[in-house]
């Protein structure tokens, strides 16, 4: 059997309250010194203004043309990892707030400038990270909550062992903001005095920020190598939008299937790094996990938080820096914070910084709806040890493409199969989802707390699993949204502004989060799965694609794969140029039941790929893309390419669209956008309707439908980043 | 737990305010206040009069968890000027709707000069 191709980190970057750079971090671990205050990148008002956060010193520039905090944080740390080596061939980048801290001062200030939010999305972190240092390849956008820079990591090792890519920025980045900061204390999850995880007297979080990236190579100079990534795991809850499963079910799973991964028995872990947030609830369930996962052999472990504060998003990547230190230095990092231990959790954590050798260390992530992500991070290799470089599959494989089991999707015309009907008389479909569509996807109680997003996503996921037939859950889950959930996100500044920053709403700040859809579908399907969350711009369905198809390529067995956009009178319109079209704003979207291609009957989706546009070349992204696949793909196999063409393009789409149509002539190329609606999630509607078109052998897109009779579709998303998917039967 | 909204309102309908019922004869304004504030901020699915002011509030027919009670907290908080941040004082104020209004009076008598 040919080994698993390998995973090494050759860089680190990392930012965080108390250290600019990896060497400070190290320096503060050897020498805690916790720096919480209240906040000054935003005013506080009330009771509230005497929390402590867990602030970067030095990024004080609020203007309101600046790029926003977060953006500036993750590009620090970014190139603090490469240290001036070569670009990249992909970035994997988690976050929670993207710019949102900017976005609630242009609120605030009541600008309708679109201009004004064109940082806030939060793929345009990573897009901003891919153009300082010239990004060519996939630009991925994990938002998993407070796991998202540990899923970030794990997902961007699944792409090396692909062999998709060779060096690979991986991590997360997030800044304080209102939002965060002000629900967080009205969960009551805030420490009045600061973090003090494990303490028996705890009582809460220190909600901190910042960034941390690992550069990942799957070929390194073995000179270069820090350290290893032996293992991930992930799973979900399933259990409730925030607090975690009382006995740690959730995140045992995550570190057993990490330690399985790395395949490591757990008696070889040297030192946990753990979640450790200091809340009363995460710090038990958290050590009931431990003791589940090693018995009473317990190795060396403390949180790191208690020094750090929660960086959120940051947090899976600053500790994976944390934990690599433990290993390169010899050192086990303290539990700061802790006065005295609580007793009841029978764990016993390092008081004081340790020398000690450290081999094998595993890291923990867990989040908000109940998304857990543990890395098991190991030593570099010994100077002698041979390393099988090499081993990665050459880049021009393609991965494998997947049977569509169950397709549904949601449009102003319904469902599917009035979707369909209505295309096939040439007519729209574009416009928002009517809400009885909708609205009895799930019991009234289950679904009385949430808004539109959360329920088109039950809705869909429902549909799309009945049409399967199958009634397990999926072994894998990944959602793509660009927005995510508006109206909560809304809900909670308008209430926070009308009282002067004193009083909004805990349920809106737990629905805001981009996973909280995810988790609801996790939760009414019971599927205790890795649930990832891409919140990828236009690309978000691409990229949740392509997480399921790298997790397939490896063996999983079955995945939903979804992406929806809800849209939100108020925000869309100044979020996303879509929303302004008039009457082809649209929401909605699409999921399927995919699994792996067994011969059956059935429609298949294969992701093809994502590429950015060269600076040094006049093509645009799509047509650079379509260039390249034509070296694997016969571009000349497909009857038609359904193209999406985002209103955000503007008038560079006219300019590519010609070019586009050249490289691909003779196939006819149709743009699907006019038809199906403007949302960001349309190219996840698209593709249900190509597997149903490819199996009935005409594609309805246009005005009268094109006769499909190879039966191949290729779905091209026209824009900064482009992406291509087939569809063929 | 007594809980109005069962399958026996429906065979034995009765004017939810009428004398004689389980809704005591002078009407505390702040409970039926309470009661209508919860349902809506909730999104439970019942009405304002079918919530017994004498049943507790968590863990029973309502379906309410701790989410709901937090969400609780900060209205209770914003409408009232009464905190709730401690978890004796939620097992108090939560105990029944009586319980919530008894509560809010009683710390407002005392805060005010």
């Amino acid at each position: 059997m040919i080994p698993r191709p390998r995973v090494f980190v050759t860089g680190l970057g990392a930012i965080c309250a108390g250290a600019g750079s990896v060497v400070e971090l190290r320096r503060l671990l050897l020498a805690p010194k916790r720096s919480f205050q209240p906040p000054t990148v935003f005013s506080t008002a009330g009771a509230s203004a005497a929390l402590p956060v867990a602030q970067v010193s030095g990024f004080d520039v609020t203007l309101p043309d600046a790029l926003p905090r977060t953006h500036r944080l993750a590009l620090q740390a970014a190139q603090e990892a490469l240290a001036a080596g070569p670009a990249p061939d992909a970035i994997v980048l988690g976050t929670t707030t993207g710019g949102i801290l900017t976005t609630e001062f242009a609120l605030q200030a009541g600008s309708t400038s679109p201009h004004a939010y064109r940082f806030h999305g939060l793929h345009t972190v990573a897009e901003h990270l891919a153009t300082s240092l010239g990004v060519r390849g996939p630009v991925l956008t994990i938002s998993t909550a407070c796991s998202s820079a540990a899923v970030a990591i794990s997902v961007a090792a699944a792409l090396l062992r692909s062999g998709h890519a060779r060096r690979v920025l991986a991590g997360g980045a997030d800044s304080l903001c209102r939002l965060t900061f002000h629900g967080f204390r009205e969960l009551q999850l805030v420490a009045p005095q600061g973090s003090a995880p494990l303490d028996a007297q705890r009582a809460g979080m220190t909600v901190g920020e910042g960034a941390g990236f690992l550069l990942l190579e799957s070929a390194p100079n073995r000179r270069a190598i820090v350290a290893e990534i032996l293992g991930t795991g992930m799973s979900c809850d399933a259990y409730h939008a925030t607090s975690p499963h009382p006995e740690g079910t959730g995140a045992a799973l995550a570190m057993r299937r990490a330690l399985q991964d790395a395949g490591l028995d757990p008696s070889a872990i040297d030192y946990v790094n753990l979640h450790g947030t200091g809340t009363v609830d995460n710090d038990a369930a958290e050590a009931r996990a431990i003791k589940q996962v090693f018995g009473s052999r317990l190795p060396a472990l403390s949180s790191t938080k208690g020094l750090t504060g929660h960086a959120l998003a940051a947090a899976g990547a600053i500790e994976a820096v944390v934990s690599i230190i433990a290993i390169s230095d010899g050192l086990l990092p303290a539990n700061t914070g802790m006065q005295v231990v609580d007793e009841k959790l029978e764990l016993h954590p390092v008081r004081e910084p340790t020398r000690a050798q450290v081999d094998s260390v595993l890291s923990n992530s867990f989040g908000f709806g109940g998304n857990n992500a543990c890395l098991v991070l190991g030593k570099a290799p010994a100077e002698q040890a041979s390393i099988e470089v090499g081993t990665s599959p050459p880049p021009t494989d393609l991965l494998p493409p997947l049977r569509v089991a169950g397709a549904a999707c949601l449009t102003a015309r319904g469902a599917l199969a009035e979707t369909w009907k209505a295309l096939l008389a040439g007519e729209s479909v574009a416009g928002f989802v009517p809400d009885a569509v909708f609205s009895k996807a799930a019991p009234a109680a289950f679904i009385r707390r949430l808004k539109r997003l959360p329920r088109l996503m039950l809705a869909l996921a429902q549909t799309a699993l009945h049409a399967s037939g199958r009634t397990s859950p999926p072994d894998l889950l990944a959602t793509g949204t660009a927005w995510g959930p508006l109206a909560e996100t809304q809900d909670f500044l308008r209430k926070l502004f009308e009282t002067g920053d004193q009083f909004s709403s805990p349920m809106d700040f737990i629905g805001s989060v981009h996973n909280a859809p995810a988790g609801q579908v996790a939760l009414l399907l019971g599927a205790q799965a890795p649930n990832w969350t891409c919140s990828s711009g236009d690309r978000s369905f691409e990229q949740a694609l392509l997480c399921v198809s790298l997790a397939m390529a490896e063996g999983a067995p079955s995945a939903l794969v979804m992406a929806a956009e809800a849209h939100q009178a108020h925000l869309s319109p100044l979020f996303d140029p879509a929303a302004a079209t008039g009457p082809l704003a649209s929401d909605g979207g699409a999921a399927l039941v995919l699994l792996p291609d067994d011969g059956a009957p059935g429609a298949r989706v294969r992701w093809l790929g994502e590429n950015g546009k060269g600076e040094d070349c006049g093509d645009g992204a799509a047509v650079a893309l379509c260039t390249q696949l034509a070296a694997r793909v016969p571009l000349d196999c497909y009857d038609a390419v359904a193209l999406s063409v985002p209103a955000a393009m503007g008038a560079d789409a006219d300019r590519e669209l010609l070019r586009l149509a050249e490289v691909l002539h003779p196939c006819p190329v149709l743009a699907y956008r006019d038809r199906l609606g403007q949302h960001a999630s349309v190219s996840a509607t698209a593709t249900a309707l190509a597997a149903r078109a490819v199996l009935e052998g005409a594609l309805p897109f246009g005005q009268a439908p094109i006769p499909l009779r190879r039966k191949r579709v290729l779905l091209l998303l026209l824009a900064r980043h482009a992406t291509a998917v087939e569809v063929f039967a | 737990m007594r809980y109005r909204n069962s399958p026996l309102a429906f065979t034995f309908p009765q004017p939810p305010n009428a004398v004689g019922t389980t809704v005591p004869e002078q009407t505390d304004c702040l409970v039926v206040e309470l009661a209508r504030k919860m349902v809506e901020t909730l999104g439970l699915d019942t009405t304002a009069d079918l919530v017994d002011p004498a049943a507790p509030l968590i863990g029973a027919g309502l379906g309410i968890d701790s989410i709901d009670t937090l969400e609780l907290v900060v209205m209770i908080e914003k409408d009232y000027g009464v905190k709730i941040d401690t978890r004796a004082a939620g097992v108090e104020a939560f105990a029944s709707l009586n319980a919530l209004a008894a509560y809010i009076r009683q710390r407002r008598s005392a805060s005010s000069p």
